[in-house]
């Protein structure tokens, strides 16, 4: 068996998929079979940004399948201390609900929450409580410095693809390489070695051998991405302690060519300026005729009125005299509105012939060919 | 873009006017002024409202002699445009026709009757998956576009189905334009460091072929690198990447 | 009420425009401390149901940072299409769809004014014709007469008598639409707060010229 080269781009997926999530509590009742056991919740939103093909709402197969491998691996491995997260035994314990929102789809989305999510629970701060007997507080951040999540350890997932019946891996694949693979292996594992998920998917039949190799490739992706984690848990607490600003605001690089920055401006406005069209003290005709000022609306009459200009009615054909003049003279003065009005109900850009100029600047896509005095010729 | 030799008003004010960056719903009435002839031709991303040349799309407005004016945007997304060469991908065959994906809002049709030496018992061979260099012979908003493989004599120059094997790329519309523009040199110089075979669709759409697949994946990377570079930096670009080929 | 003289800031902006590879066109906006991703796919297809002849469709979806969407945010949706639907050249994509979708990443006051300014970006990073464009800006009513424009440093939608939003349109500063979100206010303080976004929205139009000039500062 045989390997490609493994492609080492945890800093590659951390910046083409980008990932958003936060963690939310709540004080609920507990399930049933576990008194005095909080609840975790993991919720993975397969948002139609990350790729056109996902729907808001509909949960495809990739979506229940990530879920359902994000929550093994967070959930059975017990990473989280759940006996903490209760107040009250059998009354009240902390719900903790895990909300992954994926930005973008380029590969591997099972890798990235993972980091995500335990990341966020590694963040997350509950508020304090203490209780006296059947009574509980629970105090306000202002009141009281909330207190972390207890985390045993952090599991994280390593994705392997295969392919060609097993014979080349690659890991970490990119979102080309997930569509052309043969099977997908699964590895949740922390820092300590031990394995809390393992998971085959695909068609195909994997030796011994690769998967003791591959759980030695997960061993060495899993101390660089815990590091990683760790580093970025220090560098917010101390920001947050030299009362710096932080948050997502603060974390996309500041340097870079698509990205604008303004600072904070002054904004003067002339004191007391009142807009001219509303007044307190109106009548129903002084509103009435202040509308019709402003030329747009024309009241034909008590609780009846248009708006715009009116076109040249084309229903009829019998036009007597007299309409007719009247339609001579509306014509001529509002030509240009007549035509405006055409242009804007049928298109904007219409198409011509271009003939013998696709080879060189094929930019000109549609031309709109006009005079000088720009009149459109009735169409 | 270059001008006319002799700096008349006109011309320094069409030059003021053109390599800036224009936002959509703004009015640039200065151009009725400053074209010689009588006709002004606006391209994409400009249109008249009300007497008004106003800009519909955001990019650097450009000109070009004698009246010719339009914005260069970057898009990704591909709007059909009748005659337009572009790359397809076989969706589907339906009866006597295939579905063609060009990257648009609508899949395009392509009748199998479309190609060379093709009649009703000799059909050509091809399936689903298959890249197709197609052009465009129906493309407007309202109806569903139409390619097709063979030009107006009946005979495929360089159209029709795209085999043995090669790499699509996909990249933003600009990029194409530029490649294909006489002024570029980034397939004059790559060709002359690394042989290879390519098809540009006006669609974003590159498929590229060379010796091996290791040239191919380097000529697939110098194409989309080239994206904003100048021709200096794409001449360095191709001269570093055939020493480091020849190193391995 | 008193209504002081009316001078304040807007809060520090930033944006990175095409971020996302999968999108036509993307934007991640921050004011003040609200962060808001934006991405546009389109003219794409469309499903039958929703198609429209002689335009295309505009599908909004909104989502919020916790939990699942709630009414709030189907308000927003709908606000936000029907100020694109007028802003869009949506008659020259007949059937086909323009989707927008808005992550909420970050909720410090003026999430709406933040959510139509970052689809806006996102809409002219993927190059959609459009007619005009449109800048919102909201401003929040004090108890105690004072306004001020959100978001703001220290302040959030609490503890206000009225919030406010105007959506404008350039170059002429006319209002598209506004929306009251908290509490009424007296005619009098919506002239107010109409004149002081008026000026502010200046800051938000040469915001977007920045942020595209860096965009093609790079083709030449």
């Amino acid at each position: 068996m045989r390997d490609t080269p493994l492609s080492n781009c945890e800093r590659e997926f951390l910046l083409d998929i980008i990932k958003e999530r936060k963690v939310s509590c709540e004080v609920t009742l507990p399930k049933l079979r576990r008194p005095t056991e909080g609840i975790l919740f993991v919720n993975v939103e397969l948002s139609p940004m990350a790729s056109a093909s996902f729907e808001q709402g509909r949960l495809t197969e990739e979506g229940v399948e990530l879920s359902r491998l994000l929550e093994r691996c967070l959930k059975e491995s017990h990473c989280v201390d759940l006996e903490s997260l209760c107040i009250i035994a059998g009354a009240k314990v902390w719900s903790i609900r895990v909300d992954i929102h994926i930005l973008n789809h380029d590969g591997n989305m099972l890798d990235c929450s993972s980091i995500a999510a335990i990341s966020a629970l590694a963040h997350f701060r509950r508020p304090d409580v203490t209780v006296k007997g059947e009574e509980v507080t629970i105090h306000t951040s202002e009141e009281r410095d909330p207190i972390p999540l207890s985390l045993h350890h952090m599991p994280l997932c390593v994705s392997f693809a295969f392919f060609h019946q097993g014979k080349y891996l690659l890991v970490d694949p990119g979102e080309l390489e997930e569509r052309v693979m043969d099977g997908k292996m699964v590895i949740g594992m922390n820092k300590h070695r031990e394995i809390c998920m393992l998971q085959i998917t695909g068609q195909m039949l994997l030796l011994k051998e690769q998967v003791l190799r591959c759980s030695n490739i997960a061993v060495v992706k899993v101390m660089e991405m815990t590091e990683l984690i760790q580093e970025a848990l220090l560098n917010d607490k101390s920001s947050r302690a030299k009362g710096l600003k932080c948050g997502f605001a603060e974390s996309a690089t500041k340097r870079k060519v698509n990205r604008t920055w303004k600072e904070a401006m002054d904004v003067n406005s002339v004191p007391g300026c009142e807009v001219p069209s509303d007044s307190d003290s109106e009548s129903d005709e002084d509103v009435e005729s202040k509308i019709s000022e402003r030329g747009d609306v024309n009241v034909l009459g008590h609780g009846v009125g248009a708006i715009g200009k009116s076109a040249v009615s084309k229903w009829f054909e019998e036009n007597t005299d007299d309409m007719e003049k009247e339609l001579e003279e509306e014509r001529n003065k509002s030509v240009h509105t007549n035509s405006s009005q055409q242009e804007k109900a049928m298109t904007a850009v219409m198409p011509a012939d271009i003939s013998g100029d696709h080879e060189g600047d094929s930019e000109e896509e549609a031309i709109q060919i006009l005079d000088k005095d720009l009149k459109l010729q009735p169409m | 873009m270059w001008f006319a030799g002799f700096s008349s008003t006109s011309n320094m004010e069409t030059k003021q006017l053109a390599r800036r960056v224009v936002m959509p719903g703004e009015k640039i009435n200065a151009l009725k002024n400053c074209a010689d002839s009588s006709k002004i031709i606006l391209g994409p991303g400009l249109r008249l409202e009300d007497e008004d040349i106003c800009v519909a799309k955001s990019g650097i407005l450009r000109f070009r002699e004698p009246n010719v004016y339009w914005v260069d945007s970057h898009q990704t997304r591909y709007v059909p445009v009748k005659g337009e060469t572009v790359i397809g991908i076989i969706t589907q065959k339906v009866g006597d026709t295939f579905r063609v994906d060009i990257g648009g809002s609508e899949q395009a049709s392509l009748s199998f009757l479309s190609f060379e030496g093709a009649t009703k018992r000799n059909r050509p061979d091809v399936k689903v998956g298959d890249i197709v260099y197609c052009r465009l012979l129906v493309a407007n908003k309202d109806m569903e576009p139409e390619v097709v493989c063979i030009d107006g004599q009946g005979r495929s120059s360089g159209m029709g189905v795209i085999r043995n094997g090669g790499f699509l790329v996909r990249t933003s519309l600009s990029l194409v334009r530029k490649i294909l523009n006489a002024d570029c040199v980034l397939m004059k110089c790559l060709g002359n460091k690394i042989p290879f075979e390519a098809a540009v669709g006006m669609n974003g759409r590159v498929w590229v072929k060379a010796r091996s697949n290791k040239e191919t994946i380097a000529v697939a990377n110098a194409i989309l690198a080239s994206e904003y570079m100048t021709n200096e930096e794409i001449k360095n670009m191709c001269q570093r990447l055939a020493d480091a080929l020849d190193g391995f | 009420m008193e209504i002081s003289d009316g001078s304040c800031s807007t809060a520090s902006m930033s944006c990175t425009l095409g971020d996302l590879s999968q999108p036509d066109g993307s934007a991640s906006l921050t004011h003040g401390n609200t962060q808001v991703a934006a991405a546009v796919y389109g003219p794409c297809e469309v499903r039958l149901s929703k198609e429209f002849p002689d335009r295309a469709t505009i599908e909004v979806i909104h989502k919020p940072k916790v939990g699942l969407p709630r009414c709030e945010d189907k308000l927003r949706e709908t606000l936000l299409r029907s100020i694109f639907e007028t802003a869009a050249l949506t008659a020259l994509h007949p059937r086909s769809s323009i989707q927008i979708i808005i992550q909420e990443i970050e909720d410090q006051g003026g999430l709406l004014a933040t959510s139509i300014n970052a689809a806006c970006l996102a809409l002219l990073d993927a190059s959609i014709s459009m007619k005009f464009l449109v800048a919102a800006v909201t401003a929040k009513v004090k108890h105690d007469g004072s306004v001020l424009l959100l978001p703001q440093e220290g302040s959030t939608e609490k503890d206000s008598l009225g919030i406010i939003t105007f959506v404008f349109r350039e170059p002429d500063k006319s209002v598209v639409c506004s929306f009251t979100s908290v509490g009424t206010l007296s005619l009098q303080q919506r002239n107010q707060c109409l004149s002081l976004c008026q000026e502010a929205c200046d800051t938000v139009f040469k915001f977007y010229r920045e942020c595209l000039e860096n965009k093609f500062s790079k083709i030449k």
